[in-house]
């Protein structure tokens, strides 16, 4: 078994390493995923609701391939989403991910994405939603290798604090060897829009209620590519950002 | 305009030219014993002729240093230093004394005469014997305009001299400022250079004073002895205002591998100070040997409401360089910039970027970043943007873009954005292209050919950062990055 | 229904409206006209309770009620209602979900029954009809991709289904082509003609008064009411511009 990791160590710079060492030992090996050429796969993963929720997967995406990623993280301690994709010629991969946590918990998503072949895509949504106490990181790192030409590879991240004491935290991160690429990525940290707050207000929403549903409609739009059912994701998430928005 | 960068350059050799002389050398000795102990840092402190109090101070940085770990988390890959196998203190030397041009490396000579360097001062910048007399004397009455530029300065109450002068004049004004934007302890190589710095320049801008002239380090560091670990300090002190170039478009070659140099600056209260770099160290042969490893900590305090420091960098050459100009935005409404032009050819490694801490409520800052990669070389932006919970309503905008030429080429962003003030907004941008078929295209079809189209191309891309740098600096660093990537395409 | 009284309010400490006073009875349509700068859209702001506003001065009583005393949602709840020269955007909020859970606040505080979600697009089929709105756009998120006109058209149908006693509507009409200005006039009259009913209609342009006639027209000068008169003097400003009247 591998050592507990410190915060020395980078993608775990934001981690909580007390509540990684409690389960640390116990802890599984990441699931290893093969899609095969042309496969089509969806995933929705929903919190175990344990107050320590941490979720490993390598990732190999054959030529292709095409994968869907919804996460919703939002653990009351300790939630850390570790997502390692290997993307192959023409493989296609989106992640669409949400922290939303309040007390003293601390939320992460942590990815890294090689394109080691020509042609790959790869978009990563973020959305995270901070209060009270809590720490919500998107550590991203994206390697495309000298064969990668024509990657595309985006990442678009964003996220609100709604007190003062919540911690918001991005890394993304480009390591680029190829010269033919589309490699953008975008972030953000900010506050709930005030005109948006107050024309909500002029229209008859308390305070608490406009605060939750333009949180919704931050988050929002992340699942809305989900096929078939949802597996209540939608729900889970909307129910979090009320806890959060109270 | 030309008028004016000769002019420059005239005060800029005669300033030099006086202070080589105002040297003291009365000490048999030109080095320090090899390696660095308790001694070597006594020995340095003798020669200078510095007062108890900064002995004391350089002891303290030592033993520090002696306690601390190197840290080692770039992408670059840095051979073992080992510190014993190097000289601490040499006394200002002259370079190795050619007797002409013609015995100057044919390499640098190409570029001093596609920078138009005119060929005295080429003699000088070589260090071909005879040359500083020749030039200084043929072309100008260089008395005169030592003396305007000196009198100027005076008058507004300006003080810049070398730290090792400000040491000993200003003794009251240096101890208050020395070390409060960058402690001894802070990092490694800063530590270091706390202990063993050998020279630097010294700034203070009085109350309400605007610096009549923009200051250079040309002005003061002779052109032969750049310092290894050089200390600078830059105080500008309430309402008052100072545009600071440092470095030099020729290629500065040195013996000395390893540069540790330190800058603080200190802005009090709706001060403004703006630094310049322009560098374009010696990168070695083409395959990268013999550079330099270039670990500066440069830092600016912005200790008062609405001061401002803007730092401005262009860089090209150097094997290895590792520096991240910072600000602490520590007033209220204060302001930070950061603009970055790095170029990168053959086999450099460039990491380089910026840290913006926000403490202070209603602080700014603005980073634009653009890196050109070409060769095989790898250049990384590491960048950090703090807010601690106290700062309200603060703005950042980032902007990091990425060009590669050619296929065998890196280019890196690892940027850190860390917020914890719900009232912040922060904005992060970064893009990767590459110099597009239909660029080249038409840049040819317009007569150009493909070097030049590359260099306008590049220049293009590079606009938003050369635009901050004072004029004369801006047409040097734009044929500077002409002349860095040359080979890089086709 | 509505009484303002010496009202005086500023903007980032800039005095906007230096004691303005004004009384819209219930049952009647005032129309507020004045040149730019005079402090229309302020009003607006201030009787709506917009952060940024401060009043210094004056009182309002809305039903009896004092204004000030009430947050701008608590406004909403006791039946006024703002329409916006510059409606706001909401990407990720469905137009539906938005009016749903605002009328259903506003319901909730006035102890009436919510709707549900069923019984809510029904009435909002109704009252986009009612302005000529397709009701598919209320599935989009609020306002985004809505030109001009159509957000203005949009908030009518939220007046609508608000069923407000008081509207004080901004600059409605600035924006729209004939087609929209019929609508939005339309729209007006019948939703809120009625005895129990007022409306403060704020507007620079003459034009929609042709579809809506107001009982009493007043000039905004400088952050006061320089002149009242009936809906002849909306055409005499329209002849002979502002600056006459205001002097």
């Amino acid at each position: 078994m591998t050592a507990l990791p410190t915060r020395k160590l980078e993608a775990y710079r934001y981690a909580d390493i007390d509540a990684l060492r409690d389960v640390w030992d116990g802890l599984a090996q990441p699931d290893e995923v093969k899609i095969a050429a042309q496969q089509r796969l969806q995933q929705i993963w929903l919190p175990s609701g344990d107050e320590i929720d941490i979720r490993r997967v390598e990732m190999v995406v054959a030529a292709g391939a095409v994968v869907r990623i919804f996460a919703l993280n939002n653990a009351s301690r300790y939630g850390r989403y570790e997502i390692d994709v290997t993307m192959h010629e023409g493989a296609d991969f989106a992640l669409f991910g949400a922290n939303i946590g309040g007390g003293n918990s601390t939320l992460e998503i942590v990815t890294t994405l090689k394109h080691v072949a020509p042609g790959a895509t790869s978009h990563q949504t973020i959305r995270s939603v901070l209060g009270d106490k809590a720490t919500g990181s998107f550590l991203g790192r994206i390697e495309v290798a000298r064969e990668g030409q024509q990657t595309d590879a985006e990442q678009s991240v964003k996220a609100m604090l709604l007190d003062r004491g919540a911690t918001a935290n991005a890394k993304p991160e480009l390591e680029i060897f190829a010269d033919d690429v589309k490699c953008a990525h975008g972030a953000t940290v900010g506050e709930l829009d005030r005109n948006q707050l107050y024309y909500a207000a002029a229209r008859g929403l308390d305070p608490v209620s406009a605060r939750a549903l333009l949180l919704e409609g931050f988050v929002g739009g992340l699942w809305d590519e989900i096929e078939g059912d949802d597996q209540g994701i939608a729900e889970m998430a909307r129910v979090a950002l009320r806890k959060v928005a109270a | 305009m030309n008028e004016e960068v000769v002019t420059n350059r005239e005060a800029r050799e005669a300033l030099a030219k006086d202070y080589e002389w105002g040297f003291s050398s009365d000490i048999e000795q030109e080095f320090a014993p090899k390696g660095l102990n308790e001694e070597t840092v006594r020995f340095i402190s003798a020669k200078k002729g510095e007062p108890e109090w900064m002995l004391e101070w350089r002891l303290k940085g030592y033993r520090a240093w002696l306690e601390m770990e190197e840290v080692d988390w770039a992408k670059l890959t840095i051979p073992e230093i080992d510190y014993q196998d190097a000289y601490y203190y040499a006394a200002p030397k002259p370079k190795p004394k050619l007797g002409s041009l013609d015995e100057v490396d044919p390499e640098i000579l190409r570029v001093y005469e596609k920078l138009g360097i005119p060929i005295e001062e080429q003699k000088v910048l070589a260090g071909v014997e005879g040359a500083r007399k020749v030039a200084v004397d043929a072309v100008f009455d260089s008395v005169s305009v030592a003396t305007t530029f000196r009198e100027e300065l005076k008058a507004a109450g300006v003080i810049f001299l070398s730290i090792s002068e400000a040491i000993r004049e200003y003794p009251e004004l240096v101890k208050k400022y020395l070390g409060s934007v960058v402690p001894q302890r802070d990092n490694y190589f800063a530590c270091l250079n706390s202990a063993v710095f050998s020279d630097g320049t010294f700034v203070y801008v009085p109350e309400g004073v605007r610096c009549p002239m923009e200051l250079s380090t040309y002005f003061r560091i002779n052109a032969e002895n750049t310092g290894q670990f050089e200390r600078t300090l830059i105080v500008a002190d309430k309402g008052s205002y100072v545009s600071y170039l440092e470095g030099c478009t020729a290629p500065m070659r040195d013996e000395n591998q390893l540069h540790a140099a330190v800058v603080e600056i200190y802005a009090h209260e709706d001060a403004e100070v703006k630094y310049s770099t322009v560098q374009n160290w010696y990168p070695g042969d083409a395959e990268g040997k013999g550079g330099i490893f270039n670990f500066v900590t440069k830092r600016a305090l912005c200790a008062e409401a609405r001061s401002k420091v803007s730092w401005t960098q262009v860089e090209t050459g150097s094997a290895i360089t590792w520096k991240y100009p910072s600000c602490i935005l520590k007033g209220e409404d204060s302001v930070g910039e950061f603009y970055s032009v790095a170029l990168t050819n053959n086999y450099q490694q460039a990491d380089t970027g910026t840290k913006m801490i926000h403490i202070g409520a209603g602080s700014r800052s603005t980073i634009v970043s653009k890196g050109i990669s070409a060769g095989k070389s790898n250049n990384t932006y590491r960048g950090l943007v703090r807010v601690l919970p106290g700062a309200e309503n603060v703005r950042n905008f980032t902007q990091c873009d990425s060009l590669l030429l050619g296929s065998e080429c890196g280019a890196h962003t690892v940027p850190y954005i860390e917020v914890r003030n719900p009232t912040a907004t922060i904005e992060h941008e970064a893009t990767t292209s590459k110099i597009s078929e239909d660029q080249l295209f038409y840049a040819q079809m317009r007569g150009l050919d493909t070097e030049s189209a590359v260099a306008l191309i590049v220049n293009g891309f590079a606009r938003e950062v050369l635009k901050q740098l004072p004029m004369e600096f801006a047409v040097e660093a734009q044929k500077l990055l002409g002349i860095s990537l040359e080979g890089s395409v086709g | 229904m509505l009484k303002i009284e010496n009202l005086h309010a500023t903007v980032a400490g800039k005095p906007i409206l230096n004691g303005l006073t004004l009384t819209v009875p219930a049952g009647e349509i005032h129309a507020i006209m004045g040149p730019n700068g005079a402090g229309k859209s302020t009003l607006a702001y201030v009787l709506g309770g917009r952060p940024g506003y401060e009043v210094t001065e004056g009182s309002v009583t809305f039903d009896g009620r004092d204004l000030f005393e009430m947050e701008p949602h608590e406004r909403a709840a006791a039946g006024m209602f703002l329409g916006f020269q510059y409606p706001v955007e909401i990407p990720g909020v469905s137009y539906l979900q938005f009016l749903r859970e605002s009328l259903n606040s506003q319901r909730r505080s006035r102890g009436e029954k919510e709707l549900s979600g069923a019984e809510f697009i029904r009435l909002s089929k109704d009252k986009a009809a009612l302005l000529g709105m397709d009701a598919e756009m209320l599935k989009r998120p609020v306002n985004v991709g809505f030109s001009g006109g159509e957000k203005k058209r949009a908030e009518m149908v939220q007046m609508g289904i608000m069923d407000p006693r008081l509207a004080i509507l901004d600059e409605t009409d600035s924006g729209l082509d004939i087609d929209a200005l019929k609508a939005v006039g339309a729209g007006i009259n019948s939703i809120m003609r009625a005895p129990d009913r007022s409306v403060l209609l704020i507007t620079h342009y003459q034009r929609l008064l042709d579809y809506v006639t107001p009982d009493a027209v007043h000039v905004l000068s400088r952050g006061k009411i320089v002149r009242s008169g009936g809906p002849e003097l909306a055409h005499e400003l329209e002849r002979e511009g502002y600056a006459e009247a205001a002097a």
